[in-house]
């Protein structure tokens, strides 16, 4: 199989779905991707598709999988702690709780696909350097910007740091308990 | 699902890729040209998309694998439970497309 950069490029994204099923398909998917890009008009069109069902699929895999039940619980969680906060202190000038929803959605984002690209959880320095990456990220908007009124960019990188910890440690306990 | 009980309605891409299995034995890239063939181009199915549909469909027993030695081309047959299955949504189907042009007959 002729190895064209595209095909490196989904070979890496491939890793994103779970080892079992790719233990399965794999030699079968990088055929297929080698036969589309043969046969497509352009790379757009090709990567169109590509996106799409990489899109599609990894949804599909990632809600039926035990480590997607727990996510789903988790913003459950979220949706009935925003309930009722609203309704017992009504509407927080300044949104927090919003900013730290939206950080720990991209903290739980980030650690998830740093799992699936860069190894077990057993591996630590992934999440070294993930950790570092925020880090990095909030001193640079903070040295920038300056302390912001009610400091959003604090609650966002406090939300992003817990969902990297809530995320990461249920894929601890799965592994742990798989193996 | 179960294995005795032909799961209707189908998803249009388990029900193109029966479509596409039936009488023949195909391999990923194959499936996929059938069904877009099939389809007028309307069911555009990727790998991730594809598989992950085969192996719901090899659970439930409405596909099995083929023999066939070289990992990357597998070759997937029908069932005798996936023609079954096949012919009641393509039955089903008829009956929708009856009830609706005589609907849109009377309109």
């Amino acid at each position: 199989m002729k190895e064209s950069r595209s095909l490196r490029l989904y070979a890496r994204l491939l890793e994103l779905y779970p080892p079992a099923f790719l233990q399965r398909h794999r030699a079968e998917m990088l055929q297929n991707f080698a036969d589309l890009e043969g046969a497509a008009p352009s790379k757009a069109a090709l990567w169109l598709l590509i996106g799409k069902d990489l899109t599609m699929s990894l949804i599909s895999h990632f809600f039926a999988s035990r480590l997607g039940t727990y996510v789903i619980a988790v913003l459950v969680a979220w949706i009935l702690l925003f309930a009722i906060g609203y309704f017992r202190y009504g509407s927080t000038p300044g949104h927090p709780a919003l900013h730290a929803f939206g950080g720990f959605l991209l903290g739980m984002l980030s650690m998830y696909i740093a799992t699936r690209l860069y190894g077990t959880p057993q591996n630590s320095s992934y999440v070294i350097g993930v950790l570092v990456a925020s880090i990095l990220i909030f001193t640079t908007g903070y040295l920038r910007y300056g302390g912001t009124p009610g400091h959003p960019a604090l609650q966002v990188f406090g939300g992003s740091l817990l969902g990297m910890l809530s995320i990461y440690i249920k894929i601890m306990l799965i592994s742990s308990q798989t193996t | 699902m179960s294995k005795s009980t032909p799961p209707l309605p189908l998803t249009p891409a388990v029900f193109h890729i029966l479509l596409a299995l039936f009488g023949k034995e195909r391999h990923g890239y194959d499936i996929m040209q059938q069904v877009k063939a099939d389809s007028g181009d309307a069911v555009k199915m990727g790998p991730g998309t594809l598989y992950g549909s085969l192996d719901r469909m090899i659970e439930a027993g409405l596909v099995a694998k083929g023999d066939t030695q070289d990992p990357r081309r597998i070759y997937y047959r029908l069932t005798a439970l996936g023609q079954t299955t096949l012919r009641a949504e393509t039955a089903r189907l008829s009956r929708v497309a009856l009830v609706a042009r005589r609907q849109l007959g009377s309109a």
